[in-house]
């Protein structure tokens, strides 16, 4: 085959995936929406009624709403790692990744950044976190952690957004040719007129190459500052030094489990085992064993931390982490991270796409609760023994359906995404083939 | 001139330097970057990176500006810190570092490659998949 018809194929094979949907993709975007609208009923019907309808019980006043907004940030995470800092490595893996994770880490953020005003409870005051000249003449505390998190947060969501489209730019002029009526002006205008001259070519790589450099310390910097919410507070098991790398690992390693849920059964859907190989998969997946062996590690290390300062309250949280009210959710997130995961040191398994597709989904739920066993066992232990077993957490129905709106407001905006844009960098794939 | 494949391409490329064609006034349009245009063209890096320079430089200063300047407009001590209070600081002035490095960034590349260009988007042509050359008229040299 020669290369012009490689190249044909390369915009047919991908651009393929946008037309007219099958019924089992309509069922997939009925579901998700609905869970969507969902979760968005239940967040009315709090805001009507109260966060009295969360389960929130003094000294928990962190629960559901704050571990879904580090589960969600987290995701992100991989996303960026993938587009960005493998660019800068030169791994040729990342070209059939980049595209699903970076829309996969703008998506998370969007869902994310709504965590932290369903938790608020009046979440119309949301606006006193931002730093503006006000009548109140008082300026927001630059020293809290929350303060940080708008920041870090929101500059990671406008630059993964501007990432996500710089990179499309090529890709959507192709298909702008390849598309008639409304949809080829639709992706005229968001290609901006793209013709690929050597002079845009030129400042376009320059441009790829500083927007990578810039997202590439995102990767560390943000979830390190959504771990010193924690970190700077006093409280048992979250007052600690290793949070930040402990964050960032987790946060990688439960992105990389999402970019794979993701994937896999896209590639089956729209056939694109041609450029999606069992050999990136096999990369991938070694990404997430190398993360989960740092999370396991970041594990031990927090125990033995607690054994060896001696302070009794960190001692008797890790025993409670372990062995209290939410010891389930601690073996089960054990059993997710550390254990399942180690599975992929055999080859075999790590090439074995079903098998593979199971433990990502197992290390989701895994990250999930190692996020809620976090914020709420440390919350229910603190320094007042007698708030210890008076009111036990439990989630409500409100803050679980938010959760699974959640999710389905993420997978709804994916589906859209694989139908409406173009699902991988057809440039860059031409560019190696 | 227009070619289907990129070897063709490169090499017709280079015999119209070799000729004597002023690279000035060759215009290539490619379906993806060529790293051997850039060698048989050399034209001097991209500017995009002043702007990435600038922006960058100016979001440091912002974030130490608004954060220095706003608590100092209303001195509140807050949890026993001191006004002026240099690490969180420096949290923000990074953040802001990144935010305006990169918007500035990308509105340099639209500068630079004179985007969105209304009359292209109206334009019907379109060359697809193939290599093109354009050269202006001109002397050879």
């Amino acid at each position: 085959m020669t290369d012009p018809e490689k190249y044909a194929r390369a915009d047919e094979d991908i651009l393929k995936a946008m037309e007219k949907p099958g019924r089992a993709y309509l069922l997939g975007l009925g579901v998700t929406a609905s869970l969507a609208v969902g979760g968005g009923l239940l967040w009315a019907y709090q805001i009507r009624n109260g966060l009295g309808v969360a389960g929130y019980t003094h000294p928990v006043n962190w629960a559901v709403y704050i571990t879904n907004f580090v589960f969600w940030v987290g995701i992100a995470h991989s996303g960026t790692l993938i587009s960005a800092v493998l660019y800068l490595f030169h791994a040729r893996y990342r070209t059939s990744f980049n595209r699903p994770a970076e829309a996969m880490t703008v998506f998370a953020l969007m869902v994310a950044g709504l965590f932290p005003l369903i938790h608020l409870g009046r979440s119309w005051v949301f606006y006193y976190l931002i730093p503006y000249p006000t009548e109140r003449q008082l300026w927001v505390n630059f020293r809290s952690p929350l303060i940080w998190d708008v920041f870090a947060v929101g500059t990671y969501f406008t630059v993964s957004a501007v990432f996500f489209y710089v990179g499309m730019i090529p890709d959507l002029a192709i298909a702008r040719r390849r598309r008639e009526g409304i949809r080829k002006t639709i992706y005229a205008v968001l290609s901006l007129g793209w013709r690929g001259t050597g002079r845009q070519w030129r400042h376009y790589n320059m441009l790829y190459l500083f927007l990578a450099s810039f997202a590439t310390p995102l990767v560390a910097s943000v979830h390190s500052v959504v771990s010193w919410d924690f970190a700077m507070s006093l409280l048992p098991g979250w007052h600690t030094t290793i949070f930040a790398p402990y964050f960032v690992a987790g946060a990688i390693f439960s992105g990389t489990a999402m970019v794979i849920t993701l994937v896999v059964p896209m590639r089956k859907t729209f056939n694109l085992y041609r450029y999606i190989t069992d050999d990136h998969f096999e990369s991938i997946a070694k990404i997430l064993l190398l993360t989960s062996l740092i999370v396991s590690y970041a594990y031990v290390i927090e125990f033995g931390l607690a054994w060896y300062s001696g302070n009794i309250f960190e001692t008797e949280l890790f025993r409670y982490r372990a062995l209290g009210h939410y010891k389930v959710f601690f073996w089960i997130m054990v059993a997710c991270n550390s254990i399942i995961p180690l599975t992929l040191f055999a080859m075999r398994l790590r090439r074995n796409i079903p098998y593979l597709l199971i433990v990502s989904l197992l290390v989701n739920v895994g990250m999930w609760l190692e996020r809620f066993v976090i914020i709420v066992s440390s919350l229910s232990r603190d320094y007042d023994p007698y708030a210890w077993n008076a009111l036990i957490y439990r989630p409500t129905y409100v803050e679980v359906g938010i959760t699974l709106g959640a999710f389905g407001m993420f997978f709804m905006l994916y589906l859209l995404f694989v139908k409406t844009l173009p699902l991988l960098s057809i440039s860059e794939i031409k560019e190696h083939l | 001139m227009i070619f289907d494949g990129k070897e063709e391409f490169v090499e017709a490329l280079r015999r119209l330097v070799g000729e004597g064609v002023p690279p000035e006034r060759i215009r290539v349009l490619t379906p993806f970057p060529l790293p051997e245009v850039d060698r048989i063209l050399p034209r001097k890096r991209s500017n995009v990176r002043f702007f990435a320079l600038i922006g960058a430089g100016t979001g440091t200063i912002t974030g130490f500006a608004l954060t220095i300047l706003t608590t100092l407009s209303w001195p509140l001590i807050v949890g026993g810190k001191p006004i002026v209070s240099i690490p969180p600081f420096i949290i923000i002035a990074f953040a802001l570092t990144i935010l305006f490095g990169s918007l500035s960034t990308f509105l340099g590349f639209l500068l630079l490659s004179r985007l969105p260009s209304i009359r292209n988007i109206r334009s019907k042509e379109e060359y697809g998949n193939r290599f093109v050359i354009l050269v202006e008229e001109g002397p050879t040299r």
